[in-house]
This record gives C-alpha cells, sequence and structure tokens, in this order.
C-alpha cells in the first residue's frame, strides 16, 4: 500500500458534488472511483477491494447506513465514512457502530476533506498491517505444528526403537520399533519406566538420572532378548539436557544387533577353528622335537631321520594352510582392488595343469582335455580363475587313485559357461559331499590317510564362484569317483 | 612306579604323528601302548583290549567324536572304572569354551580330564596317579 495510490470510492446521488471530491482527491494523488447511488455503490465497492469509502447517507435508493453495512459486512477492512449534510448525533452514532471510521458533515472544505481522508487512509494502512502480522503468525503456527506431525511421522516409521523417559521416570514418548523390540504388548504415555523397561535398561536410565552432573554423553548397553542370538539389541541412553543445566529426561535409541552378532558368532568360529588348525601341526612338530631330544627315549639315526622329515612335511602343510588363510582374507578386500580382464579358460586349464605337472606324473593319471572350441571369453580376475581351476584340479590328483583319470570338459550354455573336472578317483559318501565346502573339513577315512591338505581349499574355490555370481555343483559316487562343474556367467563385469 | 596299576593304555588319534609320539612316549615309561586311528576303530579295540586307562582325541572325524567315544567308553561296566582324558589343542584359550575341571563338567562331559597337546608325559602321569589316589579312597 506504501508504494501504490491508495483507491477511494465515493458515492453520491449529487453529480456536482461527486465529481468535485473526485478531482479533489485526483489532485491530491489518489484513484477515485464514483458511484451515483446506492446500489452501484455497493457493487464497486464489493467487486473492488477499496481502502476507503466515502458515503453519502441519503440518496434516492438507499439509505447511505444500508449501503455501509453491506460493503462493511463483506469488505470490513474498507474504511468507510459518512459525508451527510443532515448531521445528526443519531446517525452519528449508528453510523460508527455499523463500523464507520468518520462522519463528514457537508458542505466540507477541501481541507477538512483531504485531512479526514488522509487520517481514514493511516487506519487503513494500519488494519492492512496488522491484518498482514496475523496471517504470518497464523501461517508460522500452521508450519509448526506442521513441523511436529512430520517429526512423528518420522520418529514413529523408522526402524530403531526410540524412547523418552522423563526426570520422573514416566515414559513420554515412544515409537512402535521400541515396543516390537522390548516386547512390550501395552504402553500409554505416562506409563512407569519400571513396570515396563527391562531392569537393565531401566538401572541406565536411573543412573543418568540421578547422577549429579550432566554427561552429554551417550551410554550403551546389549541386551540379549531371545536365547542364542536369536534376537539382540543394543539401547543407547542419552541425557535431554534442560537449557537450565537440568536433565529434562533420558532418550533411549533401541537397535537391533542380530545379525552383527550372528555374523561375530561365525567369526569367531571361524578364529577358533584357525587357532586349533594353527596349533595341531605346531604341536606335532613340537612332539617330534620333545622325543628327539629326550634323552630318556632311544631313537636309532633312521628314526630320527624320519621324524625330522615327518616334522618338515608338517611345517610344509602349515605353510600351505598361512598361505590359504592368506588368499581368504585378500579375497575379502579383493572385491574392491580386483583385476578385471578377458580370460580364455584354454589358457587358465592349461597353466593349471602344469603347475602340477609333477604330482600327475607322480601318480601316473592321465589327463584329458575337452574344451570347446568358440567358449565365449569371461570377464574375471585370472588369479581367482586360475586358482578355482589349480584347487579343483589338484583335489582331482590328490584323492584319484594309481594311474587313475581326470577328464577337463566346458562349454557353454544359455548365460554361462561352465567347466567339468571329473576324477576316477576315491569318491564320496552323501554326509560327506554334504559337509564339503565347511571351512576346514576334511574327509577322513582309509583312503584318505596320508593326503595332504589343509580343508580349504574347496573354500577358497566356493568363495572365488559365489563372488563372480556363478554355482557349483558336485557329483560323487563312493569309490568311483566325483565331477566337479563351475558355471560362470557370461559378461560378468 | 607309581603307574603300574594303568599297564595298558588304549590312545586314539586321527593325526598318525601324535599318535605315534605319545606311543613312543608312553612307552619309553613303560606302558603297553594300543592305538587307533577312529572313534570306531578305537571303541572295538577297547572292548577287545579292557585298556587300564584311555586317552582320546577329541576332534577327528567329527568334531566331536572324542566326546562321543568317551561317552560309549564310560557307558560299559569296565570303562566306568578306568581313568579317561581327553586330548585336544581345541582348548580354552582358542577360543573352544569347554573344560572339565568341576565334577559337573567331567560327569557331563564323561571324562576324568582334558589334556593339551602336545602331550607332556609327566602331567599325565600325575594325572593317573590321582585317579588311582581318588579310586582307591
Amino acid at each position: 500500500m506504501e508504494n501504490r495510490k491508495a483507491n477511494i470510492l465515493i458515492v453520491d446521488d449529487e453529480k456536482g458534488l461527486r465529481i468535485g471530491t473526485q478531482r479533489l482527491l485526483q489532485d491530491e494523488g489518489y484513484l477515485v472511483d464514483t458511484a451515483e447511488n446506492g446500489a452501484s455503490g455497493i457493487k464497486l465497492a464489493l467487486e473492488k477491494d477499496f481502502d476507503l469509502a466515502i458515503i453519502d447517507l441519503k440518496m434516492p435508493d438507499f439509505d447511505g447506513l444500508e449501503v455501509l453495512r453491506v460493503i462493511k459486512a463483506s469488505k470490513p477492512n474498507t474504511v468507510c465514512f459518512i459525508a451527510t449534510a443532515y448531521a445528526s448525533y443519531e446517525t452519528a452514532i449508528q453510523s460508527t457502530r455499523l463500523g464507520s471510521f468518520g462522519y463528514i458533515p457537508k458542505p466540507f472544505t477541501p481541507e477538512e476533506l483531504i485531512s479526514q481522508v488522509e487520517l481514514g487512509i493511516k487506519q487503513r494502512k494500519l488494519i492492512v498491517d496488522s491484518e498482514k502480522l496475523k496471517k504470518e503468525r497464523d501461517e508460522n503456527l500452521l508450519e509448526i505444528a506442521s513441523e511436529k506431525s512430520r517429526l512423528n511421522t518420522i520418529v514413529k516409521s523408522i526402524s530403531d526403537g526410540v524412547l523418552v523417559v522423563n526426570r520422573v521416570g514416566e515414559i513420554v514418548f515412544y515409537n512402535y520399533a521400541a515396543l516390537k523390540y522390548l516386547n512390550i504388548s501395552e504402553l500409554k504415555i505416562g506409563n512407569r519406566a519400571e513396570s515396563k523397561l527391562p531392569k537393565k535398561i531401566l538401572d541406565l536410565v536411573n543412573k543418568i538420572l540421578s547422577s549429579d552432573k550432566i554427561l552429554l554423553k551417550t551410554f550403551t548397553l546389549q541386551l540379549e532378548l531371545l536365547p542364542e542370538n536369536q534376537l539382540v539389541v543394543e539401547a543407547a541412553c542419552t541425557p535431554v539436557p534442560h537449557p537450565d543445566g537440568s536433565i529434562l529426561g533420558v532418550a533411549i535409541i533401541i537397535s537391533n544387533i542380530t545379525q552383527f552378532k550372528q555374523i561375530e558368532h561365525i567369526k569367531s568360529q571361524f578364529v577358533s577353528m584357525v587357532a586349533h588348525e594353527l596349533k595341531t601341526p605346531l604341536a606335532a612338530v613340537q612332539g617330534f622335537l620333545n622325543i628327539l631330544l629326550d634323552d630318556s627315549i632311544e631313537t636309532d639315526k633312521e628314526k630320527e631321520k624320519d621324524y625330522l622329515n615327518r616334522s618338515i612335511t608338517r611345517l610344509n602343510g602349515l605353510k600351505d594352510l598361512v598361505n590359504d588363510l592368506l588368499d581368504i582374507s585378500r579375497m575379502e578386500l579383493k572385491t574392491k582392488i580386483r583385476e578385471i580382464e578377458e580370460i580364455h579358460l584354454q589358457q587358465v586349464v592349461q597353466n593349471s595343469i602344469q603347475m602340477l605337472e609333477f604330482e600327475i606324473a607322480k601318480k601316473k593319471i592321465s589327463v584329458a582335455i575337452t574344451l570347446e572350441k568358440e567358449l565365449p571369453v569371461i570377464k574375471a580376475d585370472v588369479n581367482e580363475i586360475s586358482r578355482m581351476i589349480t584347487n579343483l584340479v589338484s583335489n582331482a590328483v590328490k584323492y584319484n587313485c594309481e594311474g587313475g583319470k581326470i577328464f577337463i570338459d566346458a562349454s557353454a550354455k544359455n548365460n554361462y559357461v561352465w567347466i567339468r573336472i571329473k576324477d576316477s578317483g576315491i569318491g564320496m559318501k552323501p554326509e560327506e559331499k554334504s559337509r564339503l565346502f565347511t571351512e576346514f573339513y576334511r574327509i577322513k577315512n582309509e583312503k584318505t590317510r596320508g593326503i595332504s591338505g589343509t580343508g580349504l581349499g574347496l573354500t577358497i574355490v566356493k568363495r572365488i564362484v559365489d563372488s563372480y555370481h556363478g554355482k557349483i555343483e558336485v557329483e560323487s559316487e563312493f569309490g568311483t569317483g566325483t565331477a566337479f562343474t563351475v558355471y560362470l556367467p557370461i559378461n560378468t563385469n | 612306579m607309581t603307574h603300574n596299576n594303568f599297564r595298558k593304555i588304549l590312545l586314539v588319534d586321527d593325526d598318525q604323528d601324535l599318535l605315534e609320539q605319545n606311543k613312543t612316549l608312553l612307552e619309553s615309561r613303560g606302558f603297553n601302548v594300543l592305538t587307533a586311528e577312529s572313534g570306531e576303530d578305537g571303541y572295538k579295540l577297547f572292548l577287545k583290549e579292557r585298556p587300564d586307562a584311555a586317552i582320546l582325541d577329541l576332534i577327528m572325524e567329527q568334531m566331536d567324536s572324542g566326546f562321543v567315544l568317551s561317552y560309549r567308553i564310560k557307558k560299559t561296566e569296565h570303562g566306568k572304572n578306568i581313568p579317561l582324558f581327553i586330548l585336544t589343542s581345541a582348548t580354552y584359550e582358542t577360543g573352544f569354551k569347554f573344560d572339565a575341571s568341576t565334577e559337573e563338567e567331567k560327569e557331563w562331559i564323561k571324562c576324568d580330564g582334558i589334556l593339551n597337546k602336545p602331550v607332556v608325559v609327566d602331567e599325565l602321569l600325575m594325572k593317573l596317579e590321582n585317579f588311582r589316589l581318588t579310586e582307591e579312597k
């Protein structure tokens, strides 16, 4: 309104006065509309939002007070004046009651009119400003309200449990996940925490609430809610500080850490197995050396040499085991730093056979390789694929019979390249087959006696295959032989 | 000799090196040692030879082969009266959470003690002696 001209409506049936007033106000810089009777005055006033209206009291069609009433009813912020030659105390009171701002007696001098209009315009400005402030305030309140409900919605829908306990020990906020994790079937705002929360959490909350000074620190504890790691949650309790330095309450966040716990368990089991597997060959070597050093035990030269050789064999086995373990840990890192290139299986197979040449010749094993000519090229880390094939061929040699056979076939089918390594060896029983890919599992029977191994070869193969989203199949018959078939997807990135 | 009561000892271990070492050690102390390389063979040998004591490796064909074998032996009349030790390197410090130090644990595991690898002969002799003294009370 500051930057625009105020617009004024003049409603008067007297033409001369109407035009004169219009001109006078236009000269003062106002925008002026006129109406020659009550009806058209009302019509105009309702169409446009006038800042100010000057209404003649006596008109042929409508009474000025009636016009005032109608305009005020729908445009309460238009500042209205009643102008009249018949000024009376009663009409003045009535017009004020109906919302008129002023009462202009006719005839008036230009100065009188202008000073009245200026007062009216000031009033209008106040009205508009206060309207604007009110609107802003309403909007703010609306915003706060919707912000609050949005926050509520967010907190209610997050998967972690959220609970707030106030300083007198009442639960003042919670979400559904909290109920789920703490297995609370019914909870109302204002319930006592001690009747609803597990004791361990309660103790921690009480400790925070009763401490002398606020430590803005989060205290956590883990709770096994269902035995054997079926449901483990972590509760993180943080004091909620008041600006005056006291504690308002404690916020408790409950996260489901079951999966993390299960992985931790598997990992620690693996570490235990590793420790055991490392200790066994060490014990064997230590045992031989102890005997050699023990003066009370008589050993001849031949026996001594035998013990030393067997110690070296165990140490070699230990070295292989360490290498396999390093491979496994490297493989876990390698998903990030893999060197992917185009691989020709033909070449990888040839290299693996070459690497095992000595063992193959020693056992007089014949190897038949039948690879499809136009095998699709696969993209993978050549070290991993070569390790996979070497491990499988090495098993086919180790668990084969003297003078046995190995068949290596490869072809493509649908989206996969498959390679099969089949031996005519000792084979497996069904229960042995089912545990084949378990870490450190080795088949122990009469026929495997004396075959060395770490128990990690197939674990490594399986991990490599899985990491390329491939699959591995095993067919085996006890006493006849075993065939491993690896499927690798074509176009592996 | 203190171990005169236990002339004949059954050793079961699927690790040939450890089996031979323990046999050599025990023989050097004057024991008569019988060996088997699996739980099944060990049980057969036990029934046949009725040894005076038994030392069984824990992890053989299965993770708990030693426990299974000790359970079977302790179920026999003869087994109840002889000392039986489980031999393993899978001890507490490597993360395996079992021990047979209390009576309850010994009852549950069905053995008279756990021996760490490699076997220290003097420790074994002491354990045999303790068993004999307890039995005589």
